[in-house]
């Protein structure tokens, strides 16, 4: 076989060990790679950050298992840096695939926190600092309904409770006591929250997408229509090392571990291309 | 090296890896755990559309608390059900109707503000477009390159003519903006899939092996 | 009358709809909202009924015909079965009548979701990397400018937007900044106002009755 031929027809279960190498060895030996955010994550940071003491953030958690990985991070780096800063939040999921997720989440965090808290202050309590508002079909019902009420909408919480009877839910009934709306999603979701909830009402939205989607929406983040974006996993180890550096948030920050691997998987990647393309020029000279 | 000893995750692990085997070749494994997924992932749709829909939105309120208006989209919703009776199964056309003419009605002006207006608004050349992006003079010089862009690209998909002359030159250039756009897109999925892969890798290193912590 | 009497109500129902957006009148608002909130929602509910009911007569059919793979549907409705039976009575919150625990060991719905679902809908997807890899270094060839330019854009943007990006040069990540804002939004904003446009006038001829194909076959 001639080496043009070598370069141009590796078997893909050679690719698929040597991706794989590629991808565990930095895990298990993890290197800390530094991340610098990028305007976009800054804005959407600085978004959730100032949203002020009368008013409350929606964290829609609308990705699903397919995408955990990526989005994940996304959530609960923003769960630590809204629960650190003591903003009140209101969590979602628009579809029931990804309510799951949501819950996770929202455990994982309030652990977190209240495995350190000291008082009855310091704690994060149901219902006064947060509530989970669950799902509720299709998505286009709460994306316009809670611009009129949060409440007749979400009648019961996720856990069942009555939501008007929370206290958090006193003081925020509709998107006039909404600051910004982080929509987490691997879908066109964040798009619909535009179209609907946006347009009729003027919720600000900030975004966190898959990798997939981010060079899509960067047209409705220059056009304002998104405060802000995180976009894949990198965008997420953005976003941790914005709530660590500002607001001492230690944790396990998941996306951050990944880069190294990220680093390299992109770099052999790019190297099979290259080879291929070696091969492809090599064989055409000789034609 | 910490091996989990929570059967949960070495039943997650397990079934991680089933699917994976997809990798050699399909097998009797990869398809058990695809039939398991569908069963538990629709067991678990039943349970939410149940308890959170069902229950507080049609069934309490109707039969116990007596809001009869509900009653309308009771019928309505059972019509769905026509649908495994052939004789009358051309019923299960009317909630669809109703159900899809109202979200493709919403769907029309929501698209126009969103995706037209707000759009064409970010596009033309005005002094608010040039000052977003903080760059002085040059924001003037993105701008232009933008509007230009977009108009080439719109003429590059436009196919009602044939590209000689004017738009010949227009989709030539839009080819190069849309040529710099899916390789900005590609970039950005080669990130997406690499880090599904290391979730997958960091749950069965760590959760499951604990060889990374 | 089989195929009038949907097309008139998709008309009247996508007007309503159409409406909603552009009278916020109150008087008119209540109505909207019960719509929306009542009779949408209740319908979106019985429309998974409907899917679900589909979903199990074709494997039922698959077991009772033995069709290749038959014995896999068991599993699907054992798995099925098994998970709404712990859902719909240990409820959401594991807080139903049927108990979800015992000694230590949990099986509530969320578990289930948690070590089921999440593991293997996350595995099929970790699958696309090994093929992401396989294809790119196979179909990816430069046999034009065109290719070229989208070779050396990819490529930009997967080292500009990594930590590798800032150490090569600190500009680095700001040209893809600009890439991705500028270069970027002409197209994807050409792309999304093509689109735009389609949605509007597939939207029309749906609510119209010029696009029919969502009445199926038969009379």
């Amino acid at each position: 076989m001639k080496i043009y031929e070598r370069l141009m027809t590796i078997d893909r279960r050679i690719i698929y060990a040597i991706l794989l190498v590629v991808v565990t060895l930095p895990l298990v030996f993890p290197s800390v790679l530094k991340v610098t955010p990028m305007t976009p994550v800054e804005k959407l940071f600085t978004a959730v950050d100032n949203t002020p003491d009368d008013k409350a953030l929606i964290l829609d958690c609308s990705y699903a298992p397919q995408i955990k990985a990526e989005v994940e991070p996304m959530a609960i780096a923003v769960l630590r840096h809204a629960f650190k800063t003591r903003k009140k939040i209101l969590v979602l999921s628009l579809y029931v695939e990804m309510i799951g997720l949501a819950t996770r989440a929202i455990n994982q965090v309030v652990e977190e926190f209240n495995s350190v808290a000291e008082t009855y202050e310091d704690s994060l309590i149901y219902g006064r600092d947060y509530v989970f508002l669950g799902w509720q079909p299709p998505p286009i019902v709460p994306m316009l309904g809670m611009g009129e009420s949060i409440s007749n909408i979400y009648v019961v919480d996720y856990y069942g409770n009555q939501t008007d009877t929370l206290q958090i839910m006193q003081k925020v009934k509709n998107y006039n006591d909404i600051s910004i709306l982080v929509a987490l999603s691997g879908s066109t979701i964040p798009i619909s929250w535009v179209a609907y909830a946006q347009n009729r009402y003027g919720l600000r939205v900030g975004v966190g997408c898959t990798a997939v989607s981010g060079a899509d929406f960067y047209t409705y983040y220059q056009t304002g229509q998104f405060t802000g974006l995180m976009v894949g996993m990198k965008g997420a180890a953005e976003y941790e090392e914005l709530v660590e550096a500002n607001h001492g948030v230690k944790g396990r920050r998941v996306a951050s571990e990944a880069m190294l691997s990220l680093t390299y998987a992109h770099l052999i990647i790019m190297l099979f291309i290259v080879i291929g393309n070696i091969g492809f020029f090599l064989h055409r000279r000789r034609k | 090296m910490n091996i989990s000893t929570d059967p949960w995750v070495w039943i997650a692990s397990i079934l991680s890896l089933a699917i994976l085997s997809f990798l050699y070749k399909e097998n009797p494994f990869f398809r058990a755990a695809e039939h398991i997924f569908l069963g538990v992932a629709n067991g678990y749709l039943v349970t939410f559309y149940w308890h959170r829909i069902l229950m507080p939105i049609l069934f309490r309120p109707l039969f116990q608390q007596g809001d009869l208006l509900l009653i309308i989209p009771f019928i309505i919703g059972m019509l769905y059900l026509t649908r495994f009776i052939p004789r009358i199964s051309w019923l299960v056309r009317i909630p669809i109707a109703i159900y899809m003419g109202y979200w493709t009605g919403v769907l029309i002006p929501a698209t126009i503000q969103a995706k037209i207006i707000k759009q064409v608004q970010g596009t033309i050349l005005t002094a608010p477009n040039f000052q977003s992006w903080n760059a002085g003079t040059m924001g003037i010089v993105w701008s232009v390159t933008v509007f230009i862009g977009v108009l080439c690209t719109l003429s590059y998909f436009y196919f009602s003519r044939e590209h000689k002359g004017v738009i010949g030159v227009t989709s030539r250039v839009g080819i190069v903006f849309v040529m710099i756009g899916f390789g900005a897109a590609f970039g950005y999925t080669v990130m997406a899939r690499i880090s599904l892969l290391i979730g997958k890798l960091q749950y069965l290193l760590g959760d499951w092996l604990g060889i990374i912590r | 009358m089989k195929k009038r009497i949907p097309l008139i109500l998709i008309f009247v129902a996508g007007l309503l709809g159409v409406i909603s957006f552009v009278i916020p009148h109150p008087s008119y608002q209540v109505y909207d909202e019960w719509m929306r909130n009542d009779l949408l929602r209740v319908l979106s509910a019985f429309a998974v009924v409907l899917a679900l009911g589909s979903l199990l007569r074709v494997h039922f059919d698959k077991i009772r015909r033995k069709r290749r793979n038959w014995q896999y549907s068991w599993l699907l409705l054992v798995a099925f079965g098994g998970s709404a039976i712990i859902g719909l009575f240990g409820g959401v919150a594991a807080d139903g009548i049927l108990p979800t625990t015992v000694r230590s060991f949990s099986f509530d719905i969320q578990t289930l979701y948690e070590n089921i679902v999440i593991p293997l809908a996350s595995s099929m997807f970790a699958l696309l990397a090994f093929f992401m890899a396989s294809a790119a270094y196979r179909a990816f060839r430069v046999r034009s400018t065109e290719a070229t330019l989208l070779l050396t854009a990819a490529f930009i943007v997967m080292i500009g937007v990594l930590p590798l990006g800032y150490s090569i040069s600190k500009h680095l990540p700001a040209f893809v900044q600009w890439i991705l804002n500028v270069p970027n939004v002409a197209a994807q904003r050409g792309i999304v106002l093509g689109i735009a446009l389609g949605v509007v006038a597939t939207s029309l001829k749906i609510i119209l009755g010029i696009e029919r194909a969502w009445l199926g076959g038969g009379e």
